[in-house]
C-alpha cells in the first residue's frame, strides 16, 4: 500500500492532512476569500483601531483599522511559503551532508558530521536573530537563513540511514559491476533513503513555520508582508493587551497552532508508519486475568509442576490468535524435561505462560499451571510474586539484554535474594552472590562488574547463578545456549547438567536440538504448531517415536555413527498463528497425512503412564 | 579509551566549539554593514589624520588574521579579537552610553538564569514524573491526556502561550504585564521586595515551564517505555520484584540516561524559550538584551549577548555529558 493511502487510513494523519490542507486552500484562494485587501492602503478613522468583532468584520480591526480576518487569510500564504521554501532548503542542505557523510565515510564523512555537532550545539533562534539582523530582514534572507541552519537532524538522519544501505547486497552488487558513486547514490541508496526522510521532512515544515513566526513577533520579519507573527508582533507592541483587543491576537496565535498541530500529526503519523516504535513493554497490568476460588486438583506427590490444558492467546487485529492449545504435561521433582519443536511451536510461550510472564496481550484464558497446590494461571499478582523465582526460576534466551547494563551483575543476583529474604543484609545477599558465580566457574571476584565486561558465555552463566539465587524447585532454561559459538554450548550445557544434578533441581530445557535433550534429559515433550504432539521418556520417544514430526525430528539429527546417511529436514514450516490449520495441524507437512487429518483434530492417545501422542495412525493398531 | 581520556576529548571538544563561536562571530561582525568603527573610519568629513588615528584606535591597520609582516604574528585584528574576549572585554555598548557590554550582558545573564532555572527544574521533575506514569500507564486515559498535553504546547508558539498566559493573567488575576519589580515602588522590607519579583517572575516560570515540560513529558514517555520493553525488565518481573521496586531500581535510572543527553540537547531550545519569554513580559534577562539590542543596531551588545548564550549552552551540555558519563558505565568511546 501506498505511503500516502497508509496517511489517509492512519486516524491522526488524515486528521493532520485535512487541517494542513484547508490551510494550503486558505492560502491559494486568499484574494477570493479576505473581505479587505490588507496590502491595499486605506483611510482610517480613530473609531477603526482596535474595532471590535461585528457583523461587517468578522474578527475586528488591528492596531492599524484593519480587518483581521483579511490579513489572517493573506498570512496564510507567508507562513505556508516560508514553512515549505525554508524545508526545501533545510532538506536539500541535510538530504546532501548526511548522503556523502554516510556513503564516504572516513575524514570527509567525520568532518561533515562534526560541524553538524557544531550546529546542534549552538542556540539556533539566537544565531537566526544575529544573521537576519546582520543581513537584513527581507522574505528571501528568512528563509535562507531557516533553511540553512535547520538542516542538522535531517543530516543526521540521512547518514545513518546511508550507513546501512551502503551495505546492503544490492549496493555491493551495483559497486562491483562498476557503477559510478554518483549513479549508485542516485539510483540505489536515495529512493530507499526517501520514504524514511518523509516524517523528518515534515518535522522540518513545522519548525520551520515556528521560526518564521517568532522571528516576525520579535521584530525581524519581513515588515513588507503580512504574516501571524507580524500580526501579533503589531498588536501586541502597539497596546492590544491594554485595549483588551483579544481578537487582534489570539486568532493569529491560534492560526500558527493550527498549522503545527497538523504538521506536527502528519509527522507522528509518518513516524508511526515507517518506524513503528515499541508501544507495549513488560509492565502493563494483566487484562484478562481469571480469578478462581477453588484450588486445583492435586498431583501426584512426586510431581513438581503439572501443566494442564493450557491454552495461551494473543490479541490479534481480529480477534485472538491461539498461540498454545490445550496442552498438558508433568515435572516430577529433580527431573529433566526437554520440550522440543521447532522455532513458533509455542514451546517458549507455554513456560512464559506458566510463569505469568508473557508478552504484553497475551492471556491464559483456560487451564492450569499447578505448583504445590496452587494454581499459578490464576494466583494474584502478589502472592503470584513470591512464587517467582523461589519456586520456578528462568534462563531466558540470548542473555545479551536480559541483565540490567547499568548495574553489577553481583548486585543484580543479590537483588534477586534480598527480594525473597528481606531478613539477609546486602553483605550477606553480596556474599551468596559471589559463591554462585563461583559456582558457575565466574570467579567471584568479577561479582562487581557489568554485564558489557562478560563475554556471550560468562553472561549466560551468570544467568544461570541469577536462576539458582533462591534455590527453586524448578528451572526453567530457554534455548539457554542459542547464541554462544559452538565450544561455549557445550561447555554451558554441561554446566548447567551438572549443577542441576548436584542440587537435586527440576529443569525444563527448552531447545529444538534433539541431541542436546538426549544427552541431558529424561523426559521429552514434543510441541508442534502449538499442541503437544507426543511425550514420555527419552527412551521411549526416541527409540518408538509415535508422532511422524518427532520421526522426521529424529530423522534430522545427526548421526555420529552412520555418517553417510542423509540428513533429512522437513520441508516447510510451522504454520502462522494466523493461518492454523484446520485439524491437524502438522498434517500440511505430514507425509503421512490421511483425508481425516486435514478435518478433524486427531485426540490425545494415552500409550502408558505419561506416555502419550496425537495422531490418527495411533487408532491403527496395524500400524503401532 | 580510557575515562578520563574520554573526559579528556569531551572538554577539548567544547574548547574548539567556543573557539569555533568565536571566529564565527569575529568574521560575521566584521562584515557588517553598520559597525561605526569602519563607519567612522570612512566619513569623508574626517581629515586623513584622524581616519588614521581612528584605524589605530579599533586595530583595522592590523591584519585580518594573521601577522605576516613585522611584529609576532598573533598580532592580527582576529587575534586581538580573541584575547580581548578571553580577558572578558566585550567592548562597549553603542545604544547605553558609558556602559560596557560585560557589564550589560553580565546583569542580563543573572536574570535569565533567575527565570530559567526555576522553569526549568520545574519541567524537569514535572515532566519526568508525569512521563513516567504516562508510560507505566500506558494507553489509560492519564496517557492519552499527557499525550495530548505534550502534543498541543509542541504546536503552542512559546511567545503565544505567553500573551495569552499575560492577556488572560493580568486582566482576570491582576499579574503584572512587564519588568522584574514594580517601577517607583518602595518595599517596608526586603520580603516585600522578594514578593514583588516573585509575582513579577510568575507568568513568565508558569509560561516557560508549561512548555519545557510537554517536551520532557513527551521524551520521558517515549524512553520509558522504550526501557519497559527491554529484556532485562523481564527479567526483574521474573525474579519476584514488585513492579515499584522495578521502576525505581531498574526503570527510572536505565530511562533517564536519554533524558540527559536531550534536556542537554534541548538546551538551544531553552535559549529560544527564554528570549521569546523575556520578549513577552519584558524581563530584562538576555533574551531581551538581545532583541533590544537588534532593534537599537547595539551590535557590540548583540555580540556579546549572542557568545555568552552560545557558551552557555556549550557548557550545559558538557555538564550534561559528563552528568551521563558518571550513570553509564559501558560510555568508553565517543
Amino acid at each position: 500500500m501506498s505511503w500516502y493511502r497508509r496517511l489517509w487510513d492512519h486516524r491522526l494523519g488524515r486528521v493532520g492532512v485535512l487541517m494542513l490542507g484547508f490551510s494550503l486552500l486558505v492560502a491559494l484562494a486568499a484574494p477570493l476569500l479576505a473581505p479587505t485587501d490588507p496590502y491595499a492602503s486605506v483611510r482610517v478613522s480613530i473609531d477603526d483601531i482596535y474595532a471590535p468583532p461585528d457583523g461587517a468584520r468578522l474578527l475586528g480591526t488591528d492596531d492599524a483599522g484593519k480587518d483581521v480576518l483579511s490579513s489572517l487569510i493573506y498570512g496564510a500564504r507567508v507562513s505556508l511559503l516560508v514553512g515549505f521554501s525554508a524545508a526545501a532548503i533545510a532538506l536539500l542542505i541535510g538530504g546532501t551532508v548526511g548522503l556523502v557523510a554516510g556513503y564516504r565515510g572516513g575524514r570527509l564523512g567525520n568532518g561533515l558530521m562534526r560541524i553538524t555537532d557544531f550546529f546542534l550545539v549552538v542556540p539556533d533562534l539566537a544565531l537566526q536573530i544575529v544573521i537576519v539582523a546582520i543581513i537584513g530582514q527581507s522574505l528571501r534572507n528568512i528563509i535562507l537563513v531557516i533553511g540553512a541552519l535547520g538542516w542538522t537532524t535531517t543530516a543526521r538522519l540521512v547518514r545513518s540511514q546511508t550507513l546501512t544501505i551502503r551495505e546492503r547486497k544490492f549496493v555491493e552488487r551495483a559497486r562491483a559491476v562498476g557503477a559510478g558513486d554518483l549513479t549508485i547514490l542516485m539510483r540505489h541508496v536515495l529512493p530507499q533513503v526517501l520514504p524514511l526522510m518523509l516524517a523528518n521532512t515534515v518535522l522540518v515544515i513545522s519548525l520551520a513555520i515556528l521560526s518564521e513566526s517568532t522571528l516576525a513577533f520579535i521584530g525581524l520579519g519581513d515588515p513588507t508582508k503580512i504574516s501571524w507573527g507580524q500580526m501579533l508582533n503589531f498588536a501586541f507592541s502597539r497596546g492590544a493587551v491594554s485595549a483588551g483587543a483579544w481578537w487582534a491576537l489570539i486568532p493569529p496565535g491560534l492560526a500558527i497552532v493550527w498549522v503545527v498541530l497538523g504538521t506536527t500529526l502528519v509527522g507522528n503519523a509518518l513516524e508511526d508508519m515507517f518506524n513503528p516504535r515499541v508501544g507495549r513493554h513488560h509492565l502493563e497490568p494483566e487484562r484478562h486475568l481469571r480469578t478462581r476460588t477453588d484450588s486445583p486438583r492435586p498431583s501426584a506427590p512426586d510431581i513438581a509442576l503439572a501443566i494442564r490444558h493450557l491454552v495461551v492467546t494473543f490479541e490479534g487485529d481480529h480477534g485472538p490468535l491461539t498461540a498454545v492449545e490445550d496442552v498438558s504435561f508433568e515435572v516430577a521433582k529433580g527431573e529433566s524435561v526437554g520440550l522440543v519443536g521447532e522455532s513458533g511451536c509455542g514451546k517458549t510461550t507455554t513456560m512464559l505462560a506458566a510463569l505469568r510472564l508473557l508478552p504484553p496481550g497475551g492471556a491464559i484464558p483456560s487451564g492450569e499451571v499447578e505448583f504445590d497446590g496452587l494454581d499459578l494461571a490464576t494466583l494474584p499478582e502478589d502472592r503470584l510474586r513470591q512464587a517467582r523465582w523461589t519456586r520456578l526460576a528462568m534462563v531466558f534466551q540470548g542473555a545479551m539484554n536480559a541483565l540490567n547494563p547499568v548495574r553489577s551483575v553481583g548486585d543484580q543476583i543479590g537483588e534477586a535474594i534480598r527480594t525473597h529474604f528481606p531478613e539477609r543484609t546486602k553483605a550477606e545477599a553480596m556474599r551468596r552472590a559471589r559463591e554462585l558465580l563461583e559456582l558457575v566457574g565466574i570467579g567471584a571476584d568479577r561479582a562487581t562488574e557489568f554485564p558489557h565486561q562478560f563475554s556471550g558465555g560468562m553472561r549466560q552463566r551468570a544467568m544461570i547463578a541469577l536462576a539458582l539465587a533462591c534455590d527453586p524447585e524448578v528451572i526453567v532454561a530457554d534455548e539457554p545456549t542459542t547464541a554462544l559459538d559452538v565450544m561455549i554450548q557445550a561447555q554451558v550445557m554441561d554446566l548447567l547438567v551438572d549443577i542441576r544434578q548436584q542440587l537435586g533441581m527440576a529443569m525444563v530445557l527448552i531447545t529444538h536440538d534433539l541431541a542436546v535433550v538426549a544427552e541431558s534429559c529424561d523426559r521429552v515433550v514434543v510441541m508442534y504448531g502449538g499442541r503437544v504432539a507426543e511425550q514420555g521418556t527419552v527412551e521411549e520417544v526416541y527409540s518408538h517415536p509415535a508422532h511422524p514430526y518427532t520421526r522426521l525430528l529424529l530423522e534430522a539429527i545427526p548421526d555420529m555413527e552412520q555418517p553417510g546417511r542423509s540428513l533429512i529436514s522437513i520441508p516447510g514450516s510451522p504454520p502462522r498463528l494466523d493461518e492454523l490449520p484446520p485439524g491437524c495441524r502438522f498434517a500440511p507437512r505430514c507425509p503421512e497425512a490421511m483425508a481425516r487429518c486435514h478435518r478433524e483434530t486427531p485426540p490425545m492417545t494415552v500409550l502408558g503412564r505419561r506416555r502419550e501422542a496425537s495422531c490418527f495412525l495411533l487408532e491403527e493398531p496395524a500400524r503401532v | 579509551m580510557s575515562r578520563s581520556r574520554l573526559l579528556a576529548k569531551k572538554i577539548g571538544w567544547a574548547l574548539v566549539t567556543v573557539m569555533v563561536v568565536l571566529t564565527f562571530n569575529f568574521f560575521l561582525f566584521r562584515v557588517l554593514p553598520g559597525d561605526p568603527a569602519k563607519a567612522g573610519v570612512k566619513d569623508p568629513r574626517l581629515s586623513a589624520e584622524a581616519v588614521e588615528a581612528a584605524r589605530v584606535r579599533f586595530g583595522l591597520d592590523k591584519p585580518v588574521l594573521i601577522n605576516l609582516d613585522e611584529g609576532p604574528w598573533y598580532d592580527s585584528q582576529y587575534f586581538r579579537y580573541v584575547g580581548s574576549m578571553a580577558a572578558g572585554d566585550l567592548g562597549e555598548s553603542y545604544a547605553f552610553k558609558n556602559r560596557t557590554v560585560g557589564e550589560l550582558v553580565g546583569k542580563a545573564l543573572v536574570n535569565t538564569v533567575w527565570l530559567v532555572l526555576p522553569a526549568q527544574l520545574i519541567a524537569i521533575a514535572a515532566g519526568v514524573a508525569l512521563g513516567l506514569v504516562a508510560a507505566w500507564k500506558r494507553g489509560t486515559k492519564l496517557d492519552v491526556g499527557a499525550l495530548t498535553f505534550g502534543l498541543v504546547t509542541w504546536s503552542l508558539p512559546t511567545f503565544f502561550l505567553g500573551i495569552l498566559l499575560l492577556f488572560f493573567g493580568s486582566r482576570w488575576f491582576g499579574f503584572p504585564t512587564a519588568g522584574r519589580v514594580t517601577i517607583g515602588a518602595e518595599y517596608t522590607s526586603i520580603w516585600d521586595q522578594i514578593g514583588d519579583i516573585v509575582h513579577h517572575l510568575f507568568l513568565p516560570t508558569l509560561t516557560f515551564a508549561l512548555v519545557l515540560l510537554g517536551e520532557y513529558l513527551l521524551i520521558m514517555r517515549s524512553s520509558v517505555v522504550e526501557v519497559f520493553s527491554e529484556d532485562y525488565i523481564l527479567t526483574a518481573k521474573a525474579k519476584g520484584l514488585s513492579p515499584g521496586a522495578i521502576v525505581r531500581r531498574h526503570g527510572f535510572r536505565n530511562a533517564m540516561l536519554p533524558i540527559v543527553t536531550l534536556i542537554a540537547l534541548n538546551l538551544g531550545f531553552t535559549v529560544s524559550g527564554a528570549i521569546q519569554v523575556e520578549t513577552v513580559y519584558s524581563w530584562p534577562g538576555l533574551g531581551k538584551l538581545t532583541v533590544d539590542a537588534v532593534s537599537t543596531r547595539d551590535f557590540p551588545v548583540l555580540q556579546g549577548a549572542f557568545l555568552l548564550l552560545a557558551i552557555s549552552v556549550i557548557g550545559a551540555n558538557l555538564i550534561a555529558e559528563l552528568v551521563y558519563l558518571r550513570l553509564d558505565p559501558r560510555v568508553t568511546e565517543v
